[in-house]
């Protein structure tokens, strides 16, 4: 008995030691549990991973978008010595120390979805926060046939995504001489806070033909906020969310911009990988922006651990 | 004795004046913000906007009523917010496996009064600092519940349970209506019962009152349990107002909770404050971002704004206080 229990515990040993031979690990870093687009990104980077027979280790502040947190996480991998780390820097600014002990450890580091101030990375992944943005409120615009009183729900100020979106919904305005935008003000990005502060501006502004959220979350909070007082008003947001997508599919949201976390999980990883194996790789990929609605959301319907990752060819395709 | 003495008719027509007086300084201060907004903006005091504003201060005002009491008996509760959370994903998750409404109100208030209850045995019996038992308490919600939910949202909810935040009864909303069933109960209990005068006297000193024989471990248990259910409540009513619930979604609400108490006359140091005074706190919060909404100002001068005006509505207070 003890020396079958031997054999076993040997055998399993040498099966691990022998994939951990094999499989490149990658540190995946992301800013937060509490995000479903980080979950798609983990998730994305998982699925990468698989493909390519090499292993992910996913590091989250506890704390969600924890300076401090990340910052040790990061001295932690140093030691540990991964092939390479894919980074969403918890803040664009602040981590660049981090990166920088990353760059003297010598592992190689592909900055995801947050384009660090610094540092030296194999490439960025991500979207384009500003043309998303832009080509959602275009779609918006273009329903209402190019007239209409606006509201914009703000994310949360002084971060580089908000900031980009609402420049994308500003910009898209300034085509449509005719739209007229009301009051802009801030939700934080919450749930909570985008159906209060609809709720307010209801008070001052009766007329409201549409609402253009700059996430999600926001959006919905909104739709609820109209509801509320009975009216049908027609609403956007920004990230594709499960929610979002069921929305669009009820009729009650005209339209999010697909941040697609899924995608930029795969293609930092199938980057950090390639990279690892000194294979060719594109120094940036961005995603071209997709708009979700009516016409095609059924392409986004699915549960996302039913979505596969594109092939390098059909990433650089785009 | 002095226990027996708390209750008695003699002491409570003491101490209710100044209570009183105090609250209606705090009242007066309140007003004077809601004069200044009339003039800003017309649409202020319109009824849909005011209707508007108190079920917006609902939800504040059931954690800080639960806040309330911990604060009077010198504690305080820091998991209140991460309650809110796990107890909206508990609940929202039986509801939408079940169907059944009433089961996950029972699980909310339910989950929420037991946390609450842990946190009063880590005070009482294991004798920990409150701040730091509730503080490590939020990190325990947080953990459990963003395992629990692992970045998801659960959301879309029946009709019927939607009511609680949603509906209206004989045209008030019905988050406004529960408001106004815990300030009258919770007052009257804290007011007129001996539990109640008992709380104020542990929060005011705490041997005294075990020397005079007061429960103080029993009463402590209760104010907690009560403020871990408020939150339960809380949780409850998000749910049905979002129609959605996410691991994080009370983060946001303990400082403001606290500082709703504050606001309204709750001292830091226990024995000293009322549930009347945290909701004019919770219904000055409120306030001063609905009128920011309704000014339009722009996003980038709010949170200065807010700081300024919760310190000089504070400010005023005190200060037509001292003139008296």
């Amino acid at each position: 008995m003890r020396s079958l229990l031997a054999a076993l515990i040997l055998g399993v040993t040498c099966a691990a030691s022998a994939a951990l031979a094999d499989d490149e690990v990658i540190a995946v870093f992301t800013k937060n549990q509490t995000n479903p687009f980080f979950t798609a990104e983990r998730l994305g980077a998982e699925v990468a991973a698989k493909q390519l027979h090499a292993r992910v280790i996913q590091y989250v502040p506890t704390q969600p978008d924890s300076i401090g947190e990340q910052m040790s996480q990061i001295d932690d991998v140093i030691v540990k010595k991964p092939a390479a780390v894919v980074l969403v820097p918890v803040d664009y600014k602040a981590m660049v120390p981090g990166v920088d002990r990353l760059n003297a450890a010598n592992i190689p580091v592909v900055d995801a979805t947050d384009r660090s101030a610094g540092g030296k990375f194999v490439a960025f992944i991500g979207g384009n926060d500003y043309e998303l943005a832009k080509a959602t409120a275009e779609r918006l615009f273009h329903e209402m046939d190019g007239k209409g009183k606006v509201i914009v729900l703000e994310g949360v100020r002084g971060t580089l995504t908000n900031a980009d979106r609402l420049r994308g919904f500003h910009d898209a305005m300034q085509a449509y001489p005719n739209i007229k935008l009301l009051a802009s003000q801030p939700a934080n990005y919450q749930r909570l806070n985008g159906l209060q502060v609809t709720e307010n501006l209801l008070q001052s502004f009766p007329d409201v033909d549409a609402v253009l959220a700059a996430n999600d979350a926001m959006a919905i909070g909104a739709i609820d906020a109209l509801e509320g007082e009975g009216r049908k008003t027609l609403v956007i947001g920004i990230n594709g969310t499960k929610e979002a997508i069921d929305a669009i599919k009820a009729g009650k949201m005209l339209a999010s911009g697909d941040y697609d976390g899924f995608q930029q999980g795969c293609l930092a990883v199938i980057t950090a990988i390639r990279a690892v194996r000194h294979e060719p790789v594109r120094p940036e990929l961005v995603l071209h922006p997709v708009v979700i609605d009516r016409s095609n959301y059924r392409l986004f319907d699915k549960p996302i651990e039913q979505r596969s990752c594109p092939t390098w060819e059909e990433a650089i395709g785009h | 004795m002095i226990a027996g003495g708390l209750a008695s008719p003699r002491v409570r027509n003491i101490a209710l004046p100044a209570t009183l007086l105090r609250l209606f300084y705090r009242l007066l201060a309140t007003l004077l913000l809601c004069l200044a907004l009339s003039i800003a903006s017309e649409q202020f005091l319109t009824v849909g906007n005011i209707l508007n504003v108190l079920r917006q201060a609902s939800l504040l005002f059931f954690i800080a009523s639960g806040l309330t009491l911990v604060l009077l008996s010198a504690g305080l509760d820091l998991s209140v917010g991460a309650n809110v959370g796990l107890s909206a994903c508990l609940a929202g998750t039986a509801i939408k496996a079940t169907g059944l409404p009433l089961l996950g109100a029972a699980i909310g208030l339910g989950s929420g009064a037991a946390i609450g209850l842990l946190n009063g045995l880590m005070v009482t019996t294991l004798r920990i600092p409150s701040f730091i038992a509730t503080y490590g308490m939020l990190w325990v919600l947080h953990g459990v519940a963003y395992s629990y939910m692992a970045g998801q949202a659960v959301y879309g909810f029946p009709r019927a349970f939607r009511q609680i935040g949603t509906g209206y009864v004989a045209g008030i909303p019905v988050p406004v209506l529960l408001m106004l069933v815990i300030l009258l109960v919770g007052s009257g209990f804290l007011r007129r019962t001996i539990w109640g005068q008992q709380i104020y006297a542990i929060g005011a000193n705490a041997t005294a009152a075990r020397l005079s024989g007061v429960p103080v471990a029993r009463r402590l248990l209760l104010v907690y349990i009560a403020s871990g259910a408020m939150a339960g409540l809380a949780s409850l009513v998000f749910l049905a107002r979002l129609n959605s619930a996410e691991a994080d979604i009370g983060d946001a609400l303990t400082l403001p909770a606290i500082a709703a108490a504050l606001i309204g006359g709750t001292s830091l140091f226990g024995g000293v404050g009322t549930l009347a005074g945290s909701l004019l706190g919770a219904l000055t919060l409120t306030i001063v971002l609905n009128g920011m909404n309704l000014l339009a100002i722009d996003a980038s001068f709010q949170p200065l704004v807010t700081g300024v005006i919760v310190i000089l509505a504070v400010l005023l207070d005190m200060r037509l206080r001292r003139s008296e």
